[in-house]
């Protein structure tokens, strides 16, 4: 009964899907990495990308993209602004578990303020080219998905850039590795870290804008989120960026191919059994990242 | 769960206990008949504050206008109606004390429902013991009905799975040439969006046309490219969504992304929001779903409604209003044919009243089984040039239904 044509279809949808999840992990892996912190708020930040991308859209219609040049600085501003303010105030003993608190919290006051400010009714933006599509060996590949991945691509490989080749991605990554080390070799592990932090919710500018090119949004959404991006994370390696980018397309596929012979319900389910599977089996994660192993 | 179903159970048998009292208490006493100038009191509990305070208040607007509506006309015979309302915070074991309350304590001549399902039932036992007429504005689900209330009559076109009892007697009328074969399901796990379109694939399996795809998913599901797929795939007919709202809409983009093409889209809730084509602008276009109420339908009341209501409010009513606005209209027509409204032999005639009769409204005439359901079915609406128009049942049509529906 399942046709090869349904099975190569679901294999694109599983790889574009992958990509949108990667992007929006990214950031989330980055937090911890860089300081310990497990950001709950990281998804509340997507949905606000979101919204202000639909917004800009509505009130001055203007393409989402556009928002970019608005939100990405804004973000990293924020983040900086949240590293710096709140976060590095946290004692280092339990900041693992108050950072959890914490971004909790922020979660649900940007997720109120939403709701304060565009109602809890649900939005979409609406594109001319939000159902155009192009054929692939008689694959559907929508415009809008493959933008998200565009995006997703140009993010992550910019990331990775910034991380690997300039001066500041060897002190972020220093500080990732070893803080006190860092702090000897004369790295301001602090304002490395202010940066690194805004760099994350840099990225949750992007992912929430290319989510909001294909779905539909409510203040509430984070919550949804936030459960699959950290099993991606955790299966990819805490810390680790191309190990979440790795996880992201693996979950993504498989949970699209899962779809065929179950239902949705099961294909949501891998998730939470490679987090169960990564935990029992190497809590290190499963593409690098050697992180966890320290705790 | 458990310990919930006990506590009811509790209240009910502490009701009883209270309503036994009650009644030894009033038989000593007379049953006046109540003087002509003498209000209505009709006595109800509203959740105006908790989880459903929204609709709660929905439904509390909806019976203000019929009481305003029907004292502007010199009251229900000859006597003015009042509104006794309690809050009862939404909660199932507050509102069983309420209407304990309004029949045993305040004495409320005729008692209409609450809001949700879930309230409905405890109310409407209540109700029961107390021998009252029980006409409720919520709670289609099919749990309601199989109670064995006497008493209770829900006044709405239809429960869940007759809303698209028109568009099944369409498509089965077909010529044999024109008739869809195959037709795909994909419906959220609720018993209400689920039981809609549940309701028409019963019916066209019935009726011969076989069923390719029949997906079932979370209400938090909010990824629709692989459902599309699994459809786009089947080459199905038809596609028929048991939705709400952003799974409605997001399931519609990703199956016009995957360039699928059906003769018929139907799908429940979303297609009627003032949202939707905000959403999804000229991509609408053929699109159907049931409706149970609409400020466009032709029946006279409702034309007298939007209008009084519009003044009233500012706004024109929405779903809730109007079902709380056919409650009252239904227990007015009983009162008004059976010629009494007060507790105590009255209820009788007025329960056996509206068993036997048909009431018109504002949603259509409305008529009941044994059990209280609606015979009815929902209006069919579909997008026709832009605008989202009434298309069955024939005699309240704005527009003729377009089958196969243009490409979206």
């Amino acid at each position: 009964m399942t046709s090869g044509a349904l099975i190569f279809q679901s294999v694109v949808l599983g790889l574009l899907l992958g990509g949108l999840y990667a992007l929006l992990a990214s950031g989330l892996t980055l937090y911890f990495g860089i300081m310990r912190v497990v950001m709950i708020a990281h998804s509340a930040f997507l949905i606000l990308a979101a919204y202000l991308a639909w917004w800009s859209h509505t009130r001055f219609g203007v393409d989402p993209l556009l928002s970019l040049v608005v939100t990405v600085p804004l973000f990293f501003a924020a983040g900086v602004l949240l590293q710096r303010g709140l976060l590095s105030r946290l004692r280092p003993a339990t900041l693992t578990m108050m950072s959890v608190l914490l971004t909790f919290a922020i979660a649900v006051i940007i997720e109120g303020l939403l709701g304060y400010a565009f109602t809890g009714t649900q939005r979409r933006i609406q594109l001319g080219y939000g159902t155009a599509n192009l054929e692939l060996f008689g694959a559907r590949i929508a415009v809008v998905k493959l933008i998200a991945f565009g995006l997703a691509a140009a993010a992550l490989l910019t990331l990775y850039l910034l991380l690997k080749r300039t001066t500041f991605g060897w002190a972020l990554r220093a500080t990732i590795q070893h803080p006190d080390a860092a702090r000897l070799v004369g790295i301001d592990t602090n304002r490395v870290a202010g940066h690194g932090f805004g760099i994350g919710l840099a990225t949750a500018a992007v992912g929430g804008t290319a989510l909001a090119l294909d779905t539909t949004i409510y203040p509430s959404l984070h919550w949804h989120w936030i459960g699959p991006l950290m099993a991606i994370i955790v299966v990819g390696g805490l810390g680790s960026v191309p190990g979440a980018a790795a996880a992201a397309m693996v979950l993504g596929l498989t949970q699209s191919l899962l779809q065929i012979p179950l239902n949705t319900t099961w294909a949501q389910t891998v998730f939470y059994l490679a987090l169960l599977a990564t935990l029992a089996f190497r809590p290190q994660g499963f593409f690098g990242g050697r992180l966890a192993q320290r705790f | 769960m458990s310990t919930r179903l006990t506590k009811k159970r509790w209240a009910t048998a502490l009701g009883a206990t209270v309503a036994t009292l009650a009644l030894a208490a009033c038989s000593g006493g007379e049953q006046g008949s109540a003087s002509t100038d003498d209000p209505i009191v009709v006595g109800i509990s509203l959740p105006l504050t908790g989880d459903f305070s929204e609709p709660g208040k929905g439904v509390q607007r909806g019976y203000q206008a019929w009481a305003k509506i029907v004292n502007e006309k010199g009251g229900l015979l000859g006597r003015p109606v009042e509104l006794k309302i309690l809050d009862d915070q939404s909660n199932a074991d507050r509102v069983v004390s309420d209407y304990e309350q309004l029949i045993g304590q305040d004495q409320v001549d005729v008692v209409v429902g609450p809001f949700s399902t879930r309230l409905v039932v405890p109310a409407a036992r209540v109700a029961e013991e107390y021998g009252m007429l029980f006409v409720e504005p919520a709670g289609a689900a099919k749990e309601v009905f199989e109670q064995g209330f006497k008493n209770l009559f829900y006044a709405a076109p239809a429960v869940a799975n007759d809303h698209y009892n028109h568009l099944a007697e369409y498509i089965l009328g077909l010529p044999a040439g024109q008739r869809p074969t195959t037709a795909a399901y994909a419906a959220m796990d609720d018993p209400f969006a689920q039981g809609t379109a549940y309701g028409l694939k019963e019916k066209l399996e019935a009726g011969g046309i076989r069923t390719v795809v029949d997906e079932v998913y979370p209400p938090n599901t909010t990824e629709f490219s692989g459902i599309a797929a699994k459809i786009a795939s089947s080459k199905a007919d038809i596609v028929v969504g048991g939705s709400q709202y952003q799974d409605g809409v997001n399931l519609i983009v990703a199956l016009q992304q995957l360039a699928y093409q059906p003769k018929l889209a139907a799908f429940s809730t979303a297609p009627t929001s003032p949202e939707f084509a905000a959403a999804i602008g000229n991509k609408t276009e053929g699109i159907l779903a049931p409706t149970g109420y609409t400020q466009q339908a032709p029946y006279p009341s409702n034309v007298e409604f939007v209008e009084k209501y519009t003044t009233q409010f500012g706004t024109p009513p929405e779903e809730d209003e109007a079902n709380a606005y056919t409650t009252g209209q239904v227990v007015a027509a009983a009162i008004t044919a059976v010629g009494c409204a007060e507790q105590g032999d009255c209820q009788r005639k007025l329960i056996e009243w509206v068993r036997g009769n048909t009431v018109e409204t504002v949603v259509g005439p409305l008529s009941w089984d044994a059990t209280g359901k609606p015979k009815g079915a929902h209006m069919i609406q579909q997008w026709v040039g832009g605008e989202i128009q009434i298309v069955l049942p024939g005699d309240a049509k704005e527009a003729d239904i377009v089958y196969p529906k243009p490409a979206w």
